[in-house]
């Protein structure tokens, strides 16, 4: 079934979450130069499902990977190009980090600069995982084999969300009557029995006492007495928190919002670098420092602790981490979460190991999700189960997927709009119904013949064709549009100059001479 | 599977590999003539009626003219009560198993500072040049292994004992005075030829045990004496390890999940720290046995170079012979030492693999 | 369904290929371009062109049969005449200097090339063939023999290279002299080394070989009706030489180390190698007398001479297998 459009409709003045521009990746290989991407464009906007499908070898992981940028260095790397996460460009600094000198295909020097790495490896630690998450085609290998699933998942919630595990616990530890009596009353004021549960679920969230969550449901079910259920609520949070350090936990939430204040400067310090706005270089440069001051005077203790004894001074943060991991566990409907936490990932089958690494990337309530052909590994029964969850939280939680498969199938089941790669380039981008009823560039075409279709019945004389060719070797492509050689309408103009990706309806865009000017050429 | 039953299993195979190297000094015993192995039990000093009484002795100990598994069998009980029979030699005259006895201690206090000297600068070292693969250091570091692993050990001892042995003094014998005729074990331990201390308890081992007894001054004197033997030895295991460290910090960089951990949002730090180090580290366990495989060996060429009474000398020393020119092979000696360095290579192994088992959840599998 | 086949047809219309030459082709061309394994590669090939030398053209360079008896000297001891030190005066024999028993230390050298790596060569082929052999035909059928060719390969693992080396060395010295069965001295300590040697290739066969079992071809082989000896032949052991070549090349270093310690803790003497053989391990055990009075030049050099080689083989050997890893090729 191919999913409705109605949801995209909207999303015409909506900023996109993921933009890229041109993107350029090459690998340096010992046989020549990979031009693995060439110019690739596309956007994801929130809360949609964006498909990029092609032929394997297509560039569709590099995309991936390269949006993340964890192309691997050597001998990988991004040339050029603008990757907007959240509309921060994470690869404006390409040329500080790296000079790449090119002497001959197969003789490349690159020289690398470190200090500007560091910074901006630093910079994308807080963004990946946090903003953007992103899932592997073999869950078996992209899980570290010698830490449970647990400590794997809890890693990505010590990372990116400490800070809102500090306020839920300082709320319980500083819980007001006042505040009880209004989620009561809110509590009455919903009639929905869905409504209820969720309104329960959110206050038991934000305090961090989700060990109450059915007391309170059955209390709140069996008593009308408000004084009453109030004055049970507070006592049962209030025994709970006996030993609990509170003054540790406020300089802990000092220091990581502090990290976290030094962070926001040193992407406006970013910013600013950018624009070459020398004033304001000038202030951010001036407030960091002045941040990191702080962090050298205030926290010194803290960090020594930190470093020799992170576990034990974390504890409490950690016992909140992993109340959060069995929580994310049961979303991705793992059965028996208390067992799988504890577990290595070799003992899980794959389609568990494939859930536990969604459960991973959920952790820190990223607004993105890359799926880099996530079900290609499993069996059928288990895709369908892994495609459901995903499209499921897609439905929920309103996260953006940007889904990459070869399978057009696939596709056609989970994606709101589609990309269509080949050898590097975006080759047509459409909604999925379009793309489905009226492919348009020549890959395309045969790339939807190629297989067998349902809902084509009528045209029941129409063989199953093949696209003629193989895909061509990205370290000597063809000139021009790089589909030529294969293309049955290949024209003179194609093997010269390379066609623009163009609209030519609403939101149909092409790449292809058959349907734009000679001039729109890139 | 439980880590209990692997433990179980892991003993379960190691009874045939023991009974094949019993097997195997069993033959190297039983390939030479009869009377060769006789003439070699026998004191060649005593008088000709104590020969005569040894020489029966042998034939009845040795289960000399019965079917050869009754032999096999007299050997097995012979070995598990303690008799391998005895070694005459310039070095060391007596029963093999207290030969071993005696000098084990020397070989084991180098072995202990050689192999805490190369771990605790390899692993370090490993990690950063592992961690900056094809930098300068790496560079440095790869060289610096490779040229210390293709080094003649005898060589590298011998250039050491010009470089620093006269200067320093550190040249002069350390161990045990051999006096040709065996010795009270008493005086088992050290006796300094410029001091004349003597040690022996309670580890047998010089260095440990002058610092046991707050005898710094001799401690001093001892730590001198182990600095070559030990850097020596060191350098050939430092390399191997640095190698293996290096080559499986480079192959865990490259696995799929660091590129999850960054994708996490792991700093680089911690990405090193905690998931590629520990994984890479893992592996090097399990060439501990080979390690101490080549340190067992470079021990008898140190010993050898630098004049230590250890276990190394005592198989040589087997194998020289009374005369030195290779007229008397002492073959008890030889089977000797053959069968205990195989026995402590296959308690290390044993060791190493639970070790691994417990570290890696996978190996349990 | 002429759909997946017409892909492959139109694929292979292209230009014909040989996978195996253009591999070759590919493997010199990364080891040439790989500067230090380059490097392994020349001066492993200085050193056996200097063995070889040796053996073809005796007069060439100077060396051979007359300095081996020239280092002989008169009644096969020490003729007392202290070491002269390197020196660039009255000839490229006298470049390293003399050692003691007075034997210029250069030509001494060149000839034991041919032995250190003439037998080396020989232990490791030896070694390699009865282990792919071994390993090949016991991984491939399994069961019993298997497992005792495990146990045995595990007996040999269990023992100190050296001391075993040793220890063979003697007993067989003894065995051969008591059954008067005339053999010389480095053809004992090969055989020795062969025999501890075999069942480290074995184990690499092996363990090759089991993967290579599972795999799509043989199953097809199987299938197709082809005998377990002729699968071994023609599918198992040509899959397993490169990973053995590249383990060769790394050996061939480690053997030339074992054969010099071998002769260096005085073994040569008991088996009845003569003092003044051209041996790099021999030569360096009769510099340790002066090395106290202080001729260093009779150790240093000939172990420099020696190092040079193995770390040549070394880096050799390295680039070979990062060449031939599939992973590095991409």
């Amino acid at each position: 079934m191919i999913v409705e459009e109605s949801k995209t409709e909207k999303k015409k003045n909506l900023k996109p979450y993921v933009e890229v521009k041109d993107l350029v990746t090459q690998f340096f290989t010992s046989r020549g130069i990979v031009k693995a991407l060439d110019k690739v464009s596309f956007s994801v906007y929130p809360g949609e499902i964006y498909g990029l499908v092609g032929e394997s070898g297509c560039g569709k992981s590099v995309t991936s990977t390269s949006v993340m940028d964890l192309i691997p260095d050597p001998p990988g790397r991004i040339i050029s190009g603008e990757i907007y996460i959240d509309g921060f460009n994470i690869i404006a600094d390409l040329n500080k980090m790296a000079r790449i000198k090119i002497k001959s295909e197969t003789d490349v020097r690159i020289r690398r600069y470190k200090k500007a790495i560091k910074r901006h490896n630093n910079v994308l630690s807080k963004i990946r995982g946090d903003k953007i998450a992103m899932i592997f085609q073999e869950p078996f290998l992209a899980l570290n084999p010698t830490m449970t699933i647990g400590d794997q998942i809890m890693e990505v919630i010590m990372l990116h969300n400490i800070s809102s595990i500090s306020n839920s616990i300082l709320r319980r530890e500083n819980i007001s009557s006042g505040e009880v009596r209004n989620f009561i009353t809110e509590f009455y004021s919903i009639n929905d029995e869905t409504q209820k549960r969720k309104e329960v679920n959110n206050f038991a969230a934000s305090y961090a006492i989700q060990e109450f969550e059915e007391s309170i449901l059955s209390l709140l079910a069996t008593s009308d007495d408000k004084q009453y259920i109030e004055n049970e609520i507070l006592n049962m949070v209030r025994e709970n928190r006996t030993g609990m350090n509170i003054q540790n936990i406020r300089e802990i939430k000092g220091y990581f919002d502090l990290q976290n204040d030094i962070f926001q400067n040193t992407l406006r310090l970013l910013q600013a670098e950018r624009n070459g706005d020398s004033s304001a270089i000038k202030q951010f440069n001036s407030e960091l420092s002045k941040l990191k001051r702080i962090e050298a005077s205030s926290f010194f203790l803290l960090r020594l602790k930190l470093k020799f004894a992170y576990k034990y001074v974390m504890k409490e943060y950690r016992k909140e981490a992993r109340r959060r991991t069995l929580e994310l566990l049961t979303l991705v409907n793992i059965a028996g979460p208390e067992v799988v936490i504890d577990s290595y990932p070799h003992e899980l089958s794959g389609g568990m190991q494939q859930r536990a690494m969604i459960a991973m990337s959920l952790a820190s309530n990223p607004r993105m999700l890359i799926a880099d052909e996530p079900t290609t590994a499993l069996d059928v029964t288990t895709q369908a189960q892994i495609l459901e969850i995903i499209k499921d939280l897609n439905k929920l939680i309103g996260m953006a997927v940007l889904f990459i498969t070869h399978d057009l199938a696939v596709i056609a089941e989970t994606c709101n709009r589609v990309g269509v790669m080949y050898a590097g380039n975006i080759v047509e981008e459409s909604s999925t119904i379009e793309i489905f009823n009226d492919p348009k560039h020549p890959y395309t075409v045969g790339l939807m013949s190629s297989v067998p279709r349902a809902d084509k019945k009528r045209e029941k004389e129409i063989k199953l064709e093949t696209i003629p060719g193989t895909v061509p070797n990205l370290i000597t492509p063809p000139s021009g549009c790089r589909f030529h050689p294969r293309c049955k309408f290949a024209m003179d103009i194609c093997s010269l100059k390379k066609p623009k990706l163009v609209e030519i309806s609403e939101r149909h865009k092409v790449a292809c001479f058959l349907y734009s000017d000679e001039s729109e050429v890139e | 599977m439980e880590l209990k039953y692997y433990i179980i299993r892991r003993l379960l195979v190691l009874i045939p590999t023991i009974i094949g190297l019993l097997l195997l000094t069993f033959i190297l015993l039983r390939a030479i003539p009869v009377n060769d192995l006789i003439a070699n039990y026998v004191n060649q000093k005593a008088t000709p009626a104590e020969k005569a009484l040894e020489k029966q002795q042998a034939i009845t100990l040795l289960g000399l003219g019965q079917p050869l598994p009754v032999q096999f069998f007299t050997y097995l009980t012979d070995v598990a009560n303690g008799n391998l029979g005895n070694m005459y030699s310039a070095y060391y005259n007596g029963g093999v198993l207290r030969g071993i006895e005696l000098f084990l201690p020397v070989t084991l206090e180098i072995a202990i500072f050689t192999v805490i000297f190369s771990v605790l600068i390899s692993i370090p070292l490993g990690t950063f040049i592992g961690s900056r693969p094809n930098s300068v250091s790496d560079s440095v570091g790869r060289v610096f292994s490779l040229i210390f692993y293709a080094m003649p050990i005898f060589w590298l001892a011998l250039m050491l004992q010009y470089a620093f042995g006269k200067n320093l003094l550190f040249l002069g014998s350390y161990g045990l005075p051999i006096n040709g005729q065996g010795f009270p074990i008493q005086q088992v331990g050290f006796v300094h030829n410029h001091t004349g201390y003597s040690y022996s308890v309670p580890t047998h081992m010089l260095f440990i045990d002058a610092v046991l007894n707050l005898d710094f001054p001799l401690a001093v004197v001892a730590f001198e004496h182990l600095i070559l033997p030990v850097l020596t030895l060191s350098m050939t295991v430092l390399a191997g390890l640095l190698r293996f460290i290096r080559a499986g910090m480079v192959d865990t960089s490259n696995q799929e999940y660091i590129k999850t951990a960054r994708a996490k949002g792991v700093p680089e730090k911690l990405v090193l720290k905690r998931h590629i180090r520990k994984n890479a580290l893992l592996p090097s366990v399990t060439v501990i046995g080979l390690l101490v495989a080549g340190l067992l060996g470079g021990a008898v060429v140190v010993e050898d170079i630098f004049q230590i009474t250890g276990l190394g000398r005592l198989s040589l020393a087997a194998i020289t012979g009374t005369s030195g020119n290779g007229a008397n092979i002492q073959f008890f000696g030889v089977a000797g030492t053959v069968l205990f360095f195989g026995l402590i290579l296959m308690l290390t192994n044993l060791i190493v693999d639970i070790v691994y088992a417990f570290l890696d959840p996978r190996i349990r599998y | 369904m002429q759909t997946t086949v017409s892909i492959f047809k139109r694929g292979t219309i292209q230009k014909k290929r040989h996978p195996k030459v253009e591999d070759a082709k590919e493997t010199i061309k990364l080891v040439v371009k790989n500067k230090v394994a380059f490097t392994g590669l020349v001066i492993t090939a200085v050193y056996l062109f200097l063995a070889f030398m040796d053996q073809v053209y005796p007069a060439y360079l100077g060396f051979g049969p007359n300095i081996i008896t020239s280092l002989l000297q008169v009644g096969g001891q020490p003729n007392g005449k202290f070491p002269t030190p390197p020196t660039t005066v009255g000839g490229w024999h006298l470049w390293f200097g003399t050692g003691l028993g007075h034997f210029d230390i250069f030509p001494a050298m060149l000839a034991s090339l041919r032995i250190d790596i003439g037998y080396s060569l020989l232990i490791v082929l030896s070694g390699a063939i009865i282990g792919i052999v071994v390993g090949s035909f016991s991984g491939y059928y399994g069961g019993v023999w298997d497992e005792l060719v495990m146990r045995i390969t595990d007996i040999f693992y269990s023992i100190p290279f050296i001391v075993m080396a040793i220890a063979f060395t003697t007993i067989l010295s003894f065995t051969f002299t008591q059954d008067n069965i005339p053999i010389s001295g480095f053809n004992l300590i090969a055989l020795a080394l062969i025999i501890i040697w075999w069942p480290t290739y074995a184990r690499l066969t092996r363990s090759i070989t089991l993967s290579l079992k599972s795999s799509r071809f043989i199953e097809a082989a199987i299938a197709s009706g082809s005998s377990r000896v002729r699968n071994v032949i023609t599918h198992i052991i040509p899959g397993v030489l490169s990973p053995v070549f590249v383990q060769i090349s790394l050996d061939l270093g480690s053997i030339v180390l074992v054969f010099s310690t071998v002769e260096f803790l005085g073994l040569g003497q008991i088996i009845g190698i003569n003092y003044y053989t051209p041996e790099l391990g021999n030569i360096i055990v009769n510099g340790q007398g002066g090395m106290l009075l202080g001729y260093w030049w009779p150790i240093f050099i000939p172990g420099i001479f020696l190092l040079i080689f193995t770390v040549g083989i070394n880096i050799f050997g390295d680039g070979l297998r990062d060449v031939l890893d599939p992973k590095m090729r991409r």
